[in-house]
């Protein structure tokens, strides 16, 4: 067993961290609250190859694997300044393509993943289908040489600066007129596609939408993999880098929160001596780095799984690190609030910030109750529930 | 052109830096240890003229086996080959003795322009480009904020504490720069992934000619006898902005003369 990362990912990170030190997290509130986007961050990142680091390399991308990709999403939120949007595009987006569009396809989407100019979000959920994706009722039907996709998906990040949105529809069996899903490549300017912004509770610059889809029309060749047997390996071929690198997101955080925190009380003294001094502040300080430390190593684990190919054990790995990222990084901004007093609550200390993304963190992309379902009935041997 | 770009491997200035208990040197093994934070301006100032007039950046460090970190971060951003020179005797060198290592290692090496930082944020004597231009017989312009060059002439803004010079000479030539000469860039995912395929020559002293007796503890011009850490800080004076706050803060300001 070997717990060293290789120079190059150790590279990666240090050159990662420093540019997201460069922007920081003051650069991220003040663009959330401006309602604007991390535009210059994203940009820079992928002028250095940061966001396309998972890529192959014949499509211009970097050649390293969700490790790496993992690393650019935990050094940046790290730093204070997290790019949601890598869960999406790179993670799951790009990789649904790289592994189940066909050849033109990829060399028509995959390039610009690489270099990180295009970005493209990801519908699944729906008001009716959330935790329970069997109950998807966006629907695609063949007409011509298009599908037409009607039906409504909620809570789906960056699509106003996204040029693209990875629908998973449902599509009637020609043969036994069963419904199964289907992925589609559609633009966000599509007509009949309409969003909606949804107002929530979590300083970002990435918001979420309701969207409409009346009618839309998708050209056959914008279906993923053009066959729809392909809908069904392709949507789970996105799952584990979405929850590896959201994992590795609520780490960084955790890790940002954290180092706040511990700058702060081994300064501010209330009682002649610095805070830190005293237990009950620094054990729960400990307690959490701890929690950080063990999700770390969960989501390395994953990562180097997934990137082994052996897709099945990294799928539970996967949502192990994404339950203990999000439970690590949600205590760890608790704590970090509690150690800050009522400069906590402050926007100026950057703590209380963290507080919305952080709860979200337990319901999505997929919630804890549904990981803990998952654990009980298939690692453990316990009757499904639900 | 060829260009060589001195690079050097300091305790990260961020964390905690000691020297040794033994033998007063600078502690390496205890310490994080990144790139002379100067030296970046420099990389990034040699790989600007390249691009702009083509030749070959190669990157030059004397320093321990643990340098080859800092030495492979450097390639990442983009420069074509490296040397580095390590040998057990060189523990303990002055900044003499260090001059003439990396003087002989240029000269092997042949520059028409040698860059380094205007100072190590460890040594921080800031004498070693003048050493190494002399015993190389170059010109030195150092402490540079700008540099141009125009075929064979080279022209820098020197830095100074009231504002800067311009200083002109012809290649060969050795220049150091300050921090305040461009920003330097991020390794890109690509210069990261190609860094340890670049050619990495590594030479002893006797490779440069040179016996292990001028460098080390035997051949230091100065040596550190005794160290002890820096006084805490004191608790400042406080004046407070009562009636006679203005004077007080006068008086404290003409006691320490800066009125
Ligand atoms: C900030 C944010 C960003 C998001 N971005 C995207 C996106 O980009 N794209 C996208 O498609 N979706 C996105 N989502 C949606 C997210 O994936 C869903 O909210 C999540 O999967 C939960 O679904 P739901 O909201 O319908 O909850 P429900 O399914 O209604 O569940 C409600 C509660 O009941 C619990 N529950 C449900 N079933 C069971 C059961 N069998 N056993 C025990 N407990 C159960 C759940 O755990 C949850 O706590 C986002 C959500 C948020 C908050």
């Amino acid at each position: 067993m070997d717990f060293d990362y290789t120079s190059e990912q150790q590279d990666l990170r240090d050159a990662v961290a420093k540019l997201g030190k460069r922007y920081g997290h003051e650069y991220f509130v003040r663009k959330a609250k401006a309602g604007e986007h991390s535009d210059e961050l994203w940009d820079e990142a992928a002028r250095l190859g940061y966001l396309g680091v998972s890529v192959p390399e014949e499509f211009g991308g970097g050649g390293g694997g969700i490790t790496e990709l993992a690393i650019v999403c935990e050094e940046l939120a790290a730093a204070g300044a997290p790019l949601l949007l890598l869960v999406v595009s790179p993670a799951i987006a790009a990789t649904i393509v790289s592994r189940h569009g066909t050849a033109a396809q990829r060399a028509r989407w995959l390039p610009g993943f690489a270099d990180g100019t295009r970005k493209v979000c990801f519908a699944i959920t729906e008001p009716d289908a959330g935790s329970n994706f069997h109950k998807l009722s966006t629907v695609a039907r063949r007409d011509g040489d298009d599908y037409v996709i009607t039906g409504r998906k909620v809570y789906i990040s960056g699509v106003d600066e996204c040029s693209q949105v990875v629908v998973v529809a449902r599509m009637a069996d020609e043969r036994t007129g069963k419904l199964k899903p289907a992925l589609f490549m559609v633009p966000t300017d599509a007509p009949g596609l309409t969003l909606s912004k949804l107002d929530m509770e979590i300083v970002s610059p990435e918001n979420q939408f309701l969207l409409f889809f009346d009618e839309v029309r998708v050209p056959a060749a914008d279906l993923i993999g053009e066959d729809p047997e392909a809908g069904l390996p392709a949507l789970f071929s996105g799952l584990n880098p979405e929850r590896i690198t959201v994992a590795a997101m609520a780490c960084g955080t955790a890790r940002y929160a954290l180092e706040r925190a511990s700058t702060y009380t081994a300064t501010r003294s209330v009682w002649g001596r610095p805070i830190g001094s005293h237990q009950g502040v620094a054990h729960p300080m400990a307690h959490a780095h701890i929690q950080v430390e063990l999700a770390r190593l969960m989501v390395a684990k994953a990562a180097a799984l997934y990137d082994a190919g052996r897709d099945l054990e990294a799928g539970v790995n996967a949502n192990m690190a994404k339950y203990a990222s999000a439970e690590a990084s949600a205590l760890a901004v608790d704590t970090a609030i509690q150690a800050h007093g009522g400069n906590g609550m402050t926007t100026e200390y950057g703590v209380a910030t963290l507080l919305g993304a952080t709860r979200a963190g337990r319901i999505a992309p997929v919630s804890r109750e549904m990981i803990l379902n998952f654990v009980a009935q298939h690692l453990m041997g316990q009757e499904k529930s639900y | 052109m060829k260009i060589v770009v001195l690079v050097k491997q300091v305790p990260d200035s961020g964390a905690d830096r000691n020297l040794r208990s033994d033998d007063n040197t600078v502690d390496r093994a205890s310490a994080s240890n990144v790139i002379n934070e100067m030296d970046e301006y420099a990389i990034e100032e040699a790989l600007r003229l390249q691009e702009a007039h083509g030749g070959e950046v190669v990157i030059l460090t004397v320093g321990p086996d643990r340098a080859t970190e800092s030495i492979r971060k450097a390639l990442s951003m983009g420069p074509d080959s490296a040397v580095h020179v390590v040998d057990d005797a060189l523990h303990g060198s002055c900044a003499v003795a260090t001059s003439k290592v990396l003087a002989a290692a240029i000269a092997q090496q042949g520059a028409d322009l040698v860059i380094c930082g205007a100072e190590s944020t460890d040594g921080r004597v800031q004498v070693l480009p003048h050493m190494i231009a002399e015993r190389l017989g170059i010109a030195a312009l150092t402490g540079a904020r700008k540099l141009t060059v125009d075929g064979t002439s080279l022209t820098i803004e020197r830095q100074t504490d009231e504002g800067y010079e311009v200083v002109t000479a012809s290649t060969p030539a050795l220049v150091s720069v300050w921090d305040t000469i461009n920003d330097p860039r991020y390794p890109s995912f690509k210069g990261i992934m190609a860094a340890k395929k670049k050619p990495l020559q590594t030479l002893s002293l006797g490779d440069l000619g040179i016996a292990a007796g001028e460098v080390g503890f035997d051949g230091a011009t100065s040596t550190v006898v005794e160290h002890s850490k820096r006084p805490p800080r004191q608790a400042g004076n406080k004046i407070d902005a009562g009636d006679d706050g203005g004077s007080k803060l006068v008086e404290y300001l003409a006691s320490e003369k800066f009125v």
